[in-house]
């Protein structure tokens, strides 16, 4: 519980209030990271992506598996888990998705959904309900910036996502597949006439979505604790509120999005109460549904 | 009115005198219920409580999910509203289930009214993701009003007048009770899918836009669907909170829970009479006999069934069935 004064006085609290929002920042880059890929899903493929969250958790479990079965740390084991996510997304993409292109919208969201259940029974299974963490030597360090304490994983974790969102986008801007990505969200029947294989790219940007939620999971794993059941749920209705508060199939918005839901999170924390923690979240994105629905950063109005 | 009566000439699927067979199977499974019973151990009982809880559940669902067409993933809101209504009015005010239970149905029926009002404007997934995100916040509510609902600790139900003269915590009782509510949803959908209602949720589920040109009100209609729906979930919340007899915010509010009511009436078929009723009996079947193989994990059961009914019988089970029949009727023509 931090403090319940609505309107914090200066001096002291303004160290308060930098801190939370440096705070709500770092676990904003997380949250973005989990709703760029949710909404790359969304403007390519035109589903919404119930399974995200369970992405996620495979990406918690990926690092429990090979620190605590093989030591492996978990920075470097994302070398291996995230090829093996790539693989298991065209998998998913292949044997599921694609044969529900031309299905209505619902059919795809039922098939995700089932898809979130698998994923997280499947891991329960395995692992059991129990909450489970990873422990690294370096987990508890922190530097401080002028009365500001900041955790060094989680500086970390927001250096490494500035590099996978810039390479990301110089993945879409730059290259001739990036391209095809775009030209796919903006108009597939086009992107087909000029001779692109959007069904290669839909599995591409699945494949994708899953590996940048995996990624945010294997940041997250050091810091917070994890059960197959619950987590899951929980980064599925965050990553919706990420791309909702940044309008749905916006790359940029996500960003935008994921930033302010973790300093609103924060800031609702300190200072209203902090047992309604994940409500600010949700008031917001109704809000933002109800009165902007093509989300705060989006320009154009979606129907979906 | 004129157009409204070439909607329901259209509706072939809904001959007027198949109803009695309705009613006829009804009483049926009413009178193996009653016959059964007595002879079956306690753990047969509870198997029966869930199949007609879920079935009841899921026909209520089905109501704005199936005849309407508005997916709702947020259904144990009206669960849990139902649920804590019953708790706090029955046992702390000491009001009896004849006052509390309608008290808690007619909440849900509100709620219902000011959340459709305020979120049918959105269409498909955004509707969809709104109804998860009111779900939510009032199982966070009930999570930290610790003075209203015991908070996440729970609240225990253990004095509740005798019904009818019946001990309500015994499982025969709960049975009939579970029977009672299934009973009255399949009534209130049969009647309303044969009524003028019916015919406009149809028709606001077809084609929002030409049923408004056709002179709905689609507004309206989603409104009446939803908070009918809600009323009947909660009424499911009220008997689910002395079935259970220990509420807790997790359990009763979660997202899984929405999930297993809209998932259980998709599987068995949408927007078909007894459709909800075959995916009751068919999941919590399947569950119970997967329940020593999967341990906790019983929704493994719920994600494989979807995926196939998704893949491969996109109206459900009793959904392809009727197609199957009216194909075989009309051989050829084609749109059950």
């Amino acid at each position: 519980m931090g403090h319940s004064s609505p309107l914090p006085g200066f001096t002291m609290d303004l160290t308060i209030f930098l801190q939370n929002l440096a705070g709500g920042l770092l676990i904003g880059g997380v949250y973005a990271l989990v709703g760029i890929g949710l909404s790359l899903i969304f403007g390519v493929l035109r589903i919404i992506n119930f399974a995200h969250g369970g992405f996620v958790v495979i990406g918690m479990y990926a690092a429990i598996a090979l620190y605590g079965g093989l030591g492996i740390d978990p920075y470097l084991g994302a070398l291996i888990a995230l090829p093996l996510g790539f693989l298991l997304g065209l998998l998913l993409e292949r044997t599921i998705l694609a044969r529900l292109v031309d299905a209505p919208p619902e059919s795809t969201l039922l098939a995700t959904l089932g898809l979130a259940l698998i994923i997280q029974n499947t891991l329960q299974l395995i692992f059991g309900a129990e909450p489970k963490s990873v422990f690294v030597p370096y987990g508890t360090a922190t530097v401080e910036f002028g009365g500001i304490t900041l955790s060094v994983i989680q500086l970390a974790a927001m250096a490494i996502i500035i590099v996978v969102i810039v390479a990301l986008w110089l993945f879409l801007t730059r290259t001739e597949t990036g391209r095809a990505v775009r030209a796919t969200s903006q108009n597939r029947l086009g992107a087909e006439l000029v001779g692109i294989n959007t069904l290669r790219i839909h599995g591409l940007v699945f494949a994708t979505g899953l590996v940048l939620a995996m990624t945010a999971g294997i940041l997250l794993i050091p810091q917070i604790s994890v059960t197959p059941v619950i987590t899951g749920p929980v980064f599925t209705l965050k990553a919706f509120v990420v791309t909702v508060l940044g309008g749905l199939g916006s790359v940029w918005g996500a960003i935008g999005g994921g930033l302010l839901l973790g300093v609103v999170e924060v800031f609702g924390a300190s200072y209203i109460s902090n047992g309604y923690r994940d409500t600010y979240g949700l008031i917001a994105f109704l809000a933002v549904l109800l009165l902007r629905p093509q989300g705060l950063f989006g320009r154009t109005v979606k129907r979906v | 009115m004129i157009s409204e009566k070439r909607t329901s000439s259209q509706g072939r699927t809904a001959p007027r005198d198949r109803t009695t067979w309705h009613l006829v199977a009804l009483l049926l499974l009413l009178v193996a219920v009653a016959l059964v019973v007595p002879r079956v151990s306690g753990a047969a009982i509870v198997i029966a409580i869930n199949v007609l809880l879920y079935a009841g559940w899921a026909t209520s669902w089905d109501l704005l999910g199936g005849w309407t067409g508005q997916v709702s993933l947020g259904h144990a809101a009206f669960v849990g509203l139902g649920a804590y209504t019953v708790a706090l009015f029955a046992q702390r005010l000491d009001l009896g289930l004849w006052v509390s239970v309608p008290i808690g149905a007619l909440f849900c029926a509100l709620l219902a009214l000011g959340w459709g009002a305020m979120t049918f404007r959105l269409r498909g997934s955004y509707f969809v993701l709104s109804t998860i995100a009111v779900a939510e916040i009032l199982r966070l509510v009930a999570i930290n009003e610790t003075w209203l609902t015991g908070g996440a600790q729970g609240i225990f139900i253990f004095s509740i007048p005798r019904l009818l003269g019946l001990d309500v915590f015994e499982r025969s009782t709960q049975l009939f009770m579970a029977l009672f509510f299934f009973a009255l949803v399949l009534c209130v959908t049969l009647f309303v899918s044969r009524g003028r209602l019916g015919y406009r949720m149809r028709a606001v589920r077809e084609d929002e836009e030409a049923a408004q040109a056709a002179g709905i009100n689609p507004q309206r209609v989603k409104l009446t669907a939803f908070a009918l729906s809600g009323a009947l979930t909660g009424l499911g919340g009220a008997f689910y909170a002395v079935y259970l007899s220990f509420l807790e915010p997790h359990d009763i509010f979660f997202l899984p829970l929405s999930v297993q009511i809209a998932l259980t009436a998709i599987i068995g078929g949408r927007g078909t009479i007894w459709g909800p009723f075959a995916g009751a009996l068919l999941l919590v079947l399947s569950r119970e006999m997967f329940r020593g193989v999967f341990d906790q994990a019983n929704l493994l059961i719920y994600g494989v069934l979807i995926l196939v009914v998704v893949l491969f019988a996109p109206r459900g089970m009793l959904g392809e069935l009727a197609r199957a029949a009216v194909r075989r009727r009309y051989a050829g023509d084609s749109r059950g």
